[in-house]
């Protein structure tokens, strides 16, 4: 499981990049769906995420099947960078 | 000649996000929205709150014609921000919003307005082009309204006027004139 300070990190990373600026930290269930029923976010959203991803973590996400399953939740975003971050 | 049923102004001094917040709208897509967009959404819910038609009841025979100075100048900037050699990260969500007539199709959906839409940028706000345009969007026998105005962002700085232009009603009449004196 990823450490708990990079998921707040990524909450705030989040936040910032998808411009929900009404929104804080603490409002974000780790566990909570990003899409859908969750956070609500859309296909432009999960774009973003995926340059934020590259940007922040060194992390290319090519097959935008797997950022379906990347994208699950923050806790899921956390533990996919912990493993897999190149910066 | 159509009347004017209801208006409202957003002058470069009121802050959009406490705006949206005083009128207690729960629209979470504002807050993804860039300058432009917001300010002439908010613009569409002062007048339509006005006569009654800020929901999202499908509204067929409304159109909507919209001015504008500075296109989307503003977050194309941004954009190009994004894309610079040295950093290279474009942003899709950004990106989105790099055509001005993005701000009609925003209103659109939030209001679900059906009727014809369209965007003329324009070197300042031009009551005798926007009276002409919307004249002949209601020349469509189906159309009863037309929401219109001018909508500008740059630099930051916002400015918005939106009118509702009914073929029936109560009002001042539909006229540069009245636009002029309006917008002063």
């Amino acid at each position: 499981m990823a450490e708990l300070s990079l998921v707040e990190e990524l909450k705030v990373k989040i936040l910032n990049a998808l411009n929900l600026t009404d929104m804080t930290p603490e409002d974000i269930d780790a566990g909570q769906p990003l899409f859908g029923s969750g956070l609500g976010l859309d296909s432009i959203d999960a774009l973003e995420l995926i340059v934020l991803m590259e940007k922040d973590y060194g992390i290319k996400i090519k097959d935008p099947a797997e950022a379906k399953t990347i994208f699950v939740s923050v806790s899921h975003m956390a533990d996919y960078i912990a493993e897999h971050r190149t910066k | 000649m159509p009347v004017i049923t209801a208006c409202s102004r957003i002058t470069p001094l009121q802050d959009l996000t406490e705006l949206y917040h005083e009128l207690g709208m729960e629209y979470p897509k504002f807050f993804k929205m860039d300058d432009l967009c917001r300010a002439s959404l908010l613009g569409a819910e002062l007048v339509l709150r006005k006569v009654g038609m800020a929901d999202s009841a499908p509204k067929t025979d409304m159109a909507l014609v919209m001015q504008n100075g500075s296109s989307s100048l503003d977050t194309d900037t941004k954009y190009l921000e994004t894309i610079s050699p040295e950093n290279y990260f474009p942003s899709p969500a950004t990106f989105s919003y790099t055509l001005a007539n993005i701000l009609t199709g925003e209103i659109c959906i939030r209001y679900k307005i059906f009727g014809e839409s369209s965007l003329y940028i324009c070197e300042k706000f031009s009551p005798e082009d926007l009276v002409r345009a919307v004249n002949w969007a209601l020349r469509d026998h189906t159309c009863t309204g037309c929401l219109c105005g001018w909508a500008d962002c740059h630099y930051g700085v916002h400015d918005v006027m939106m009118m509702l232009a009914s073929r029936e009603g109560e009002g001042p009449d539909f006229s540069a004139d009245t636009l002029n004196d309006l917008y002063k």
